[in-house]
């Protein structure tokens, strides 16, 4: 607020002065002042138009919708690709154009990172040992940091239930490695960058546990970093 | 009137964090709305409506749809209710194999595999509410055999899943999902 100079135009208006400077702010008369009002309401719009497409992309980009059930390093999402979904992931769901595992077909749980909670890193060695619940078939695949499958040395990107080694207690233990591994191997994307990333998909079929309430207290297998270049 | 300083920052701040919000709440539901390629549109990039497409093998960089099991063969029909009830008949020689029925949206519908549908064989039947009440006044015979299904969806894509135990497998699992049907009865 600008206060009109002790009058050196020698009008008198010095005499009163004094009352406007001791007027609060509240009630002292109003001054536009367009430009800052413009560039104050601007910079309102810009920035909220940023952090609102901005947290948007971050949220749908991550893609882990919200109502995720999580048992160790492994996220399912049952209610994903239903009528009951959260909007979320509806959003990840169709921007990917990804078909769900529909709760009588079987559940789909992923891990994007290792027991220590680092994230998995495709130039490194994991061995996935443990159980599985009841399921009539499961399936275990390696997959990129985006979900996509990586060019493997065998070709193979997957270990199945009914191709397994298995201890006389009927858990397994699964080396997860680029290079050949003896017993049960899981190829993993051959001359990849720590960048690329890496996901391990353990889908169960035709699996009790197929809704979120019964996903408590399973046993799944624990991934545990053996070596790293 | 004019605003202290402290509290037009107050006001400003408030402002943004509620267009931050509004505008966060917009895209997200907004990117369902305008997604170019849904998985109904893939699907009918494989082959004909009203017809299982077998799906070409799910191998590296040749990913037929996003996120599908390799493991597993697929194969895939997509169906509009408009023309009449569809009725899907697959028999595959596998230890396991599901269908999913989905809407246009890529919402599950239905859901069944090997085990809970009772039989070897695939025989399920979807229309809409209407279709049967006119089915029911003139049931065709095998009617009580047949999986029947309601929806108010009118059209979606049904895709199913067959697991491949081994490689000597394939060609007859090809040809079972190849001969699968996904018609308008007649």
């Amino acid at each position: 607020m600008t206060v009109p100079s002790p009058a050196s135009d020698g009008t008198g208006y010095a005499e009163t002065d004094f009352s406007v400077q001791e007027l609060p702010l509240a009630i002292r008369p109003h001054r536009s002042r367009p430009i800052r009002t413009l560039l104050f309401l601007t910079i309102i719009v810009a920035v909220g138009t940023l952090l609102g497409i901005g947290s948007a992309y971050v949220m749908i980009e991550r893609e882990q919708p919200l109502n995720a059930v999580s048992i160790g390093a492994w996220r399912a999402y049952p209610k994903a690709g239903t009528a009951e979904a959260d909007p979320y992931s509806v959003a990840i769901y169709t921007r990917g154009a990804v078909v769900p595992l529909a709760s009588g077909e079987g559940l789909a749980l992923v891990a994007r990172e290792d027991e220590a909670g680092n994230l998995l890193d495709p130039t490194c060695v994991y061995r996935i040992s443990g159980q599985t619940p009841a399921a009539r078939l499961w399936t275990l695949t390696a997959t990129d940091g985006d979900g996509r499958l990586t060019a493997t040395l065998p070709g193979r990107v997957q270990v199945d239930s009914q191709n397994l080694l298995r201890n006389p207690d009927g858990s397994f233990t699964i080396s997860a490695a680029s290079k050949p591994h003896s017993g049960n191997w899981l190829p993993v994307a051959q001359g990849a960058n720590a960048s690329d990333g890496l996901r391990f998909v353990l889908r169960l079929y035709d699996a009790p546990v197929t809704t979120g309430a019964a996903l408590d207290g399973i046993s799944l297998p624990v991934i545990e970093r053996v070596a790293c270049p | 009137m004019t605003l202290s300083r402290r509290f037009s920052t107050t006001l400003g701040a408030i402002a943004i964090l509620f267009l931050a919000v509004v505008i966060h709440i917009l895209v997200v539901f907004g990117i369902p709305l305008n997604v170019q390629h849904s998985a109904y549109d893939n699907v009918a990039t494989h082959g004909p409506d009203r017809q299982f497409n077998l799906l070409p093998d799910v191998r590296p960089l040749e990913e037929a749809l996003p996120d599908l099991d390799p493991a597993m063969k697929h194969a895939a029909c997509r169906f509009q209710l408009a023309d009449g009830p569809i009725l899907f008949d697959a028999g595959i020689p596998t230890t396991f194999w599901s269908i999913g029925l989905f809407n246009a949206a890529g919402e599950a519908l239905y859901s069944l595999n090997n085990r809970t549908a009772g039989a070897d064989r695939l025989s399920m039947l979807v229309l809409t509410p209407a279709q049967l009440s006119i089915l029911r006044e003139n049931p065709p015979e095998n009617l009580e055999d047949l999986i029947v299904i309601e929806t108010d969806e009118i059209s979606g894509f049904a895709l199913l899943r067959a697991y491949v135990p081994h490689q000597s497998k394939a060609e007859s699992i090809d040809r079972a999902l190849q001969a699968a049907s996904c018609g308008v009865i007649s």
